[in-house]
């Protein structure tokens, strides 16, 4: 199970990623990557709609033959992807919204706090202790 | 079939297969010469109807893939071209066996064939055959195009007979079940005359003559044949064929949607017959089936756009399609194409996250065991479909793992060159550059983890190619733009890596070409170290050059109206270009500081480092250095001479580190701190060195005015020494010294200093000039140290007893206060106090000389350049008076000055003053010494002439009438001391010692007595002898040198006779008489004016006889010093008259 999220373009780079087990986690890396692909496509699809009515979760991404992977995008197109064990058939639709949005949650304290660059690596001990506690509820 | 081709597309399905094959052996280079020629025609018009034939030329095509024909007509080889080379005759029978056995290869599809035979001539190229051209060489084949449309031609024919026979073919005749090679064993004992199996072969029939309709070109008819397919194959479930039916139909939807070809590649290589394509396109399809007169179909009535599918359906249909052909595993490869195909249509119509679903299946199409090189084909267009539909990271991950295909183990010759073109391919995907520029600004771009990944690989598929160059380039930019997201032990393994790379090929500046064009810039090591700021730094003081004053004001800017204005108009921008108010002297070294880090874990060796300028010829001088691990910041100065005037600019430094050389410009650099960059560099000055002929001093002065001492020398003299200070003036630069100006300052004097301390003569110093460089003048400097030779208070108050116990005046001076009360002393040991320890209270002298000086061409711009030589002058004492009286001499007009002299030193000492004998004083010892002086007037000297008006300066005005005093005092007493043991000597002078009272007896009063007895004028010593019985004449006279009038007085004579026991008589009224009266009465005297006045004495018996003249106590006098009352007491010596006179 692997959580990220992702700056908002044209840089596009990891604000946080943590992912459960740590080995091979480039593999990790590279799906994520390469999601942003999906993610990309989404949001310019979406781009017609009204921006503000918009739904910010945007679903599964893309399976793979282990994972699969879902996204979320913010107004200010930072996105949240997570990656989750395609055997775990309890995570269903509403399960993994409801976990972006407490994801969502938490990213927004974290912005709410004064001596966070907006832009800079992730680095809360809050934001790690909900991860934590969301990846056990999921494992 | 197992070979899929992965540049298949929707359109390939009206095309004609022809393989073009060399047989024999025909140069590779020629073959494909004709092979391009050949395939130049591709589209061909038939000659009688307006239908366009498309031809798919193959130089390499599977036999396995032919079988499939039948199910795909397209993949049907139709026809075969054969290349030859054939130099003789004799060859020609076996080469034409060979186009036989070719032609067997692809036999049962063929509809025609050709034979090219390059280099035959003679009788057999003559012979006219339509299956064999000749061509005398391949430079001389210009009919080649014409033979190829010939022979397409040729294949229409034949396929328009088969489209016609299989069209016509009537329900009632026994259909031909059509069948992939998969299924003929499926098939073995079926029941042939049931209704299934008829309608099956009829589906199968009519969905071929759809693939023929197509191929012949047309488009309508084969919409038809398809529809009549699906449907009859759908009753059936015939799934295999049902999805080529439905493939079918989708392909020339697809045809009809987007003549432009949804190839891409495939477009482009018919791109010379592109505008012909779509002229074609547009020709043959309203026409299509009216002015094709074999189109007796039944389904011609059905309309055209009902038969040809939306775009929405084509994908529905590909995607129904591609879903039957997955239930058949030994349809991969078809499936496999299907997806790329509708991947290709779904790209043209934008709509990309079907078109990824579609990839994502085709990634699952499990094929049997590919060999690598398909492998590398797979996901390099994968890749490829990827970039299509914009997922370009998904596109950069297939083709690296490519590239990685390339090289992986299994490969016998790992492709390196392959993969390095392909991993460079996939760097847009991963937002990488290989411009460090890009890198510089902002934050970082893109996904950190796994573009390192992607460098590392480049790194190493540039070091297996063998190009070393190269390698150290990716590995460098690794470094630099990844530097924040290498942990502390990559670091070190990329550091090290790199050095061992560089170490045969060091990293340069250069730009590296690839051999396809692709530049890469160098990388500069901006952050090997860090470079937090640049200063520009001064020369050191004693080189910096002044601008000589000029008569206008050399800092009122000509810009501004206004002398000074608050409003200071510089922007940001100027800033980092703006000019540094100091000046760089041509031939002299520069510094630049840089504060730099080394955000390594380890030792940072940084060598070469030096300056990059523009604007002067400039001679950097490189400087290597090590910064410790996660260094902090740290200073590093940079050197080098300008060598030429005018502006320089410092734009960067360059450095080495770990092998690779760096340019790095302040320009690029993020978060520099600049003073400014620029600097004028003026014309050459000389430089002077000194050296004196004292030691040098580790005391520094810290003058005030901000001035740097250069050098410090210091000396230790007695006080009242004078030294010689010899100072060696050396031009150690270039340029001739012309110049040279001294001036001495000193500072911090606490002390109080008489005399001068330093004098000099420039004069003889000047004449040596103008200095030469390598020359040396001297210059020399007296010292003379002469501070007060008063004793501290508290050894006044121990060493004298009895304090200025002078004359038993009245304690009316207000220096009085000087002594303390007697009580406070301290009950002192007398013998440590008399140690010397306590009174050799070392007193310091600090002085700065400075010599301006100039030269050379500097000179002539008018600068000149300051040089100073700071003086510490350590003053030990040497004699101390510790206590200082007067007593009246016997004159009025002299006084003795009592002078307790004090050894301070440690050794014996002579003392020695005007007239007077030597003095020897033992170490520590006090002993009194006596020198008679005349009295001084010292109202000579220049009054105050404004006296009231300025009451604060009237203190110090005062002072400096003392000192003058003392001044003229200490010239008349020149006392001198020694000391034998150190051969040393010096001045003693009393200025300081002397106070007002002391002052006040050496003083000549301003009323100044005479007296005269018997006209002669009397003064202590002088006795004045007269006669019994005469009367004596008396005259008082009065001179006021002072400046108020004074008087009036009244004067009393009273005569005594001094026995010389202490017995003073005073009863002499019978001894003598005065003529008139004995008291003198003397009105007002104004100033320089005199009065006399007369009495007379009469003695009446011989004998010594004293005048006392006193002054009446009641007068007025009072408010006068009583020193100015001193009159001289008058001896009479009263003799007899002489005998002769009676005689």
């Amino acid at each position: 199970v692997l959580v990220s999220i992702i700056s908002s373009p044209p840089q596009n780079y990891p604000l946080y990623i943590r992912s459960v087990p740590t080995e091979n986690e480039l593999k990790f890396h590279y799906t994520v990557h390469t999601s942003l692909d999906v993610v990309d496509e989404k949001i310019s699809a979406m781009g017609k709609a009204l921006v503000d009515q918009r739904e910010l979760y945007l679903g599964l991404l893309y399976p793979t033959e282990d994972y699969k992977v879902y996204g979320y995008v913010t107004n200010s197109k930072v996105k949240f992807v997570m990656v989750v064990d395609s055997s775990n058939t309890a995570l269903r639709d509403n399960e993994i919204r409801s976990m972006f949005r407490k994801l969502h949650n938490s990213y927004t304290d974290i912005m709410c706090n004064p001596f966070y660059n907006p832009g800079d690596r992730i680095h809360s001990r809050a934001f790690d202790n909900m991860v934590n506690s969301m990846m056990m509820q999921v494992c | 079939m197992s070979v899929p081709d992965y540049m298949q597309c929707a359109e390939d399905h009206q095309t004609l297969l022809v393989v073009v094959q060399p047989i024999g052996i025909v140069p590779e280079e020629s073959f494909f010469r004709i092979y391009k020629r050949i395939s130049a025609v591709s589209q061909v018009n038939v000659r009688d109807s307006q239908r366009v034939l498309y031809i798919r030329y193959r130089h390499h095509y599977p036999p396995e893939n032919n079988e499939w024909g039948d199910f795909q007509t397209h993949r049907k080889v139709v026809g075969l071209i054969t290349i030859t080379d054939c130099s003789s005759a004799k060859d020609w029978p076996q080469t034409f066996e060979k186009f036989h056995l070719q032609k067997e290869m692809y036999g049962s599809t063929l509809y025609d064939s050709r034979l090219f035979v390059f280099g035959l001539q003679g009788e057999i190229a003559e012979q006219p055959r339509t299956d064999v051209a000749f061509y005398p060489s391949y430079d001389e084949c210009e009919t080649v195009e014409k033979r190829i449309e010939d022979f397409i031609e040729s294949l229409f024919i034949v396929l328009e007979s088969k489209r016609l026979d299989r069209a016509t073919d009537k329900s009632g005749d026994k259909i031909p079940l059509l069948c992939v090679p998969f299924e003929k064993k499926d098939f073995v004992g079926l029941d042939t005359d049931s209704r299934h199996y008829k309608k099956r072969c009829q589906g199968r029939m009519r969905k071929h003559v759809g693939d023929l309709c197509l191929q012949a070109g047309m488009l309508q008819d084969s919409l038809v044949h398809y529809h009549m397919a699906v449907e009859l194959l759908r009753s059936v479930n015939d799934f295999l064929w049902l999805g080529a039916a439905l493939e079918g139909l989708c392909s020339a939807s697809v045809i009809y949607h987007y003549p432009g070809g949804t190839g891409g590649k495939v477009g482009s290589r018919r791109a010379q017959g592109g505008s012909l394509s779509a002229e074609a396109g547009n020709r043959h399809r309203p026409g299509a089936l009216t002015s094709n007169g074999i189109n007796a179909d039944t389904s011609a009535e059905i309309g055209r756009a009902k038969n040809c599918l939306s775009p929405e359906d084509i994908i529905d249909k590909y995607k129904e399609a591609i879903s039957y052909y997955g239930k058949y595993k030994n349809a991969g490869v078809i499936e496999l194409e299907a997806c790329v195909k509708a991947v290709r249509v779904l790209a043209i119509q934008k709509r990309s996250m079907e078109a990824s679903e579609f990839l994502q299946n085709a990634v699952y199409i499990n094929l049997r065991q590919l060999s690598e090189e398909e492998k590398i084909q797979r996901y390099s267009i994968l890749s490829e479909l990827y970039e299509r539909i914009g997922f370009h990271r998904k596109s950069a991950f297939f083709k690296r793992i490519a590239a990685m295909q390339c090289a992986a183990p299994s490969i016998p010759e790992p492709g390196w060159r392959a993969c390095y073109k392909l991993l460079l391919e996939t760097l847009p995907g991963y937002s990488l550059s290989l411009d460090p520029k890009d890198f510089s600004k902002g934050t970082h771009r893109g996904w950190a983890a796994v573009q390192m990944r992607l460098l590392h690989e480049l790194v190493y598929a540039s070091r297996r190619m063998g190009n070393p160059a190269l390698c150290v380039r990716h590995l460098s930019f690794l470094l630099q733009t990844m530097l924040d997201f290498l942990s502390d032990q990559e670091k070190k393994d990329v550091t090290q890596s790199l050095e061992s790379y560089t170490a045969k090929c060091p990293g340069t500046m250069e730009f590296i070409t690839l051999p396809d064009g692709l530049k890469l810039p160098p990388v500069p090591f901006t952050k090997l170290p860090i470079v937090r700021s640049v200063k520009l730094l001064n020369l050191p003081t004693s080189l910096r050059p002044h601008k000589m004053k000029s008569l206008l004001g050399q800092n009122v800017s000509t810009k501004s109206p206004f002398i000074y204005s608050p409003i200071i108009a510089h922007s940001r921008g100027e800033e980092r270009n703006k000019k540094i108010d100091f000046q760089w002297v041509q031939g002299d070294v520069c510094e630049v500081q840089l504060m730099v880090y080394n955000p390594m874990p380890f030792e940072l060796r940084v060598e070469n480092m030096g300056l990059l300028t523009t604007g002067v010829e400039f001679e950097s001088l490189p400087a290597a250095l090590s910064l410790p691990a996660e260094s902090g910041l740290y200073p590093v100065t940079l050197v080098g001479v300008p060598q030429t005037t005018g502006q320089i600019t410092v734009n960067g430094y360059h450095t080495s580190v770990f092998g690779v050389f760096s340019d790095c410009l302040l320009d690029n650099l993020p978060g520099v701190k600049t003073n400014g960059c620029t600097v004028e560099v003026i014309p050459a000055l000389p430089r002077l060195q000194i050296s004196t002929s004292l030691p040098r001093s580790a005391h520094t002065l810290q003058p005030s005015s901000g001035d740097e001492i250069s050098t410090n020398v210091s000396v230790q003299l007695y006080n009242g020494e004078t030294q010689q200070l010899i100072i060696k003036l050396e031009n150690i630069g270039t340029e001739p010294l012309e110049k040279l100006e001294v001036t001495a300052k000193t500072v911090n004097t606490k002390e109080k200093l008489y005399g001068d301390f330093l004098s000099w003569k420039l004069e003889d110093t000047l004449s040596q000039f103008p200095l030469k460089p390598g020359k040396i003048a001297t210059f020399t400097v007296n010292i003379k140290v002469k501070l007060d030779f008063s004793c501290q208070e508290n050894l006044l108050q121990d060493l004298s007893d009895d304090g200025i116990s002078v004359s038993g005046l009245p304690l009316s001076s207000p220096f009085r206060q000087v002594v303390k009360p007697r009580v406070e002393t301290k009950p002192i040991n007398p013998q440590e106090s008399s140690k010397v320890g306590d009174f050799s209270h070392v007193k310091a002298l600090e002085a700065i000389l400075n010599f301006k000086y100039s030269g050379g061409p500097g000179h002539v711009e008018g600068y000149y350049r300051n040089l100073s030589l700071g003086l510490h002058v350590e003053v030990e004492p040497s004699v101390f008076f510790t206590r200082v009286s007067t007593l009246p001499a016997t004159s009025t007009r002299q006084c003795h000055l009592l002078l307790d002299v004090f050894n301070s030193t440690e050794h014996e000492l002579t003392i020695s003053a005007r007239n007077n004998e030597d003095l020897i004083l033992h170490a520590g010892e006090c002993q009194r010494m006596a020198i008679q002086v005349d009295k001084f007037n010292f109202e000579s000297f220049p009054e105050s002439p404004t006296d009231g008006t300025q009451f604060a300066n009237a203190k110090q005005l005062e002072e400096e009438r003392q000192q003058a005093k003392g001044l003229e005092i200490n010239s008349k007493l020149d006392i001198c001391w020694k000391i034998p043991s150190l051969k040393r000597e010096g001045e003693a002078s009393v200025e300081g010692v002397l106070n007002q009272l002391v002052l006040e007896h050496l003083q000549l009063a301003p009323l100044q007595w005479d007296i005269l007895v018997d006209g002669k004028l009397c003064d202590c010593d002088i006795v004045v002898n007269c006669k019994v019985g005469d009367p004596i004449p008396l005259e008082v006279k009065l001179t006021n040198w002072s400046k108020h009038s004074v008087g009036p007085f009244a004067l009393t004579m009273t005569p005594y006779q001094d026995y010389q026991n202490g017995v003073h008589n005073y009863e002499l009224q019978d001894a003598i008489t005065f003529v008139g009266s004995n008291t003198f009465y003397i009105d007002s005297v104004k100033p320089t004016k005199d009065s006399v006045y007369f009495g007379a004495l009469l003695f009446l018996y011989t004998g010594d006889f004293y005048l006392n003249i006193k002054f009446h106590e009641d007068n007025c006098s009072r408010e006068l010093p009583l020193s100015w009352f001193c009159l001289p007491s008058v001896h009479i010596r009263a003799m007899e008259p002489t005998v002769q006179t009676k005689l």
